[in-house]
């Protein structure tokens, strides 16, 4: 799962102005089709890209969908969860 | 067997009334655990003034393992999860309530007029997320994993699990048989 942050990496991070991400994580339930259905419907993927994430979901466990600002990524999470989708956002990671 | 079909820009669904009660069954009881009550909302839950009421300091992260899992959390962070919880779950459950709500009107038809027949012009969109949401809720109740199929395939008829998991699979193949109709 994602790791919470502390305060002076927080701090870091915005020095280093490194945006927010979602997260897509995968469930034993979701459809392949659907998954990649929401993904091309909420992000306007390309058939292709959204087939790739879907199957990085299915895969690795999870997936990058999307970066920006937290106030972005907190309405990407919200309109995932609304399709069903288990999502997360945090910040990045990598530096 | 049931299926969707495309008709024009449209879309219909033909169901036996058997088929109906089983949906309808479980539109209901997800709206109950939702909690819906058994009347008729005249506001729209994405209104601004739905939310005067709403009392948004006691939303708290549910124990139903369900509800959980269709009100999931936000972030790994517990107070970060509760705080966004707190401001967006509201809307979130509204949104659910409202695709379930526009089901069961159009199995109540059918219902209530005691025959199977055709479901015709609905919304695709609003079908696909509420049987997505009734099968993410079977599945937390059955613990659905991804060697289930299995497991169900070795169930003894008698076992009174076996008719849900049918229905889990039987909802599956009704959501893929609607979005391969969208492609």
């Amino acid at each position: 799962m994602a790791k919470t942050l502390t305060k002076e990496e927080v701090n870091i991070s915005e020095l280093l102005d490194r945006p927010w991400i979602t997260i897509v994580w995968d469930d034993p339930v979701n459809l392949m089709t659907y998954v990649t259905h929401v993904f091309i419907k909420l992000f306007g993927f390309s058939k292709e890209r959204a087939h790739e994430l879907m199957m990085q979901v299915h895969n690795e466990g999870r997936a990058v969908v999307s970066s920006g600002t937290r106030e972005e990524m907190e309405r990407d999470v919200q309109r995932l969860h609304e399709h069903g989708l288990w999502a997360t956002l945090q910040r990045d990671d990598k530096i | 067997m049931s299926s969707f079909e495309k008709v024009g820009d449209g879309y219909s669904l033909d169901l036996t009334l058997d088929e109906a009660h089983i949906l309808i069954n479980l539109v209901e009881q997800l709206l109950e655990l939702l909690g819906e009550g058994d009347f008729f909302h005249h506001y729209d839950s994405s209104d601004p003034l739905a939310q005067l009421l709403a009392m948004p300091s006691e939303i708290v992260t549910p124990d139903d393992p369900v509800l959980l899992r269709l009100l999931p959390n936000a972030y790994a962070d517990p107070e970060a999860a509760s705080d966004f919880r707190r401001y967006t779950e509201p809307q979130l459950r509204g949104a659910k309530q409202k695709n379930l709500r526009i089901v069961r009107e159009e199995l109540t038809i059918l219902v209530d007029e005691n025959h199977g027949g055709v479901i015709e012009d609905l919304n695709a969109d609003i079908w696909l997320k509420a049987l997505n949401d009734l099968r993410i809720a079977l599945s937390v109740r059955l613990e659905i994993s991804e060697d289930s199929f299995d497991k169900f395939e070795l169930l003894p008829d008698e076992d009174p699990q076996k008719p849900v998991y049918a229905v889990y699979f039987w909802l599956g193949w009704l959501q893929e048989n609607l979005l391969g109709l969208l492609v």
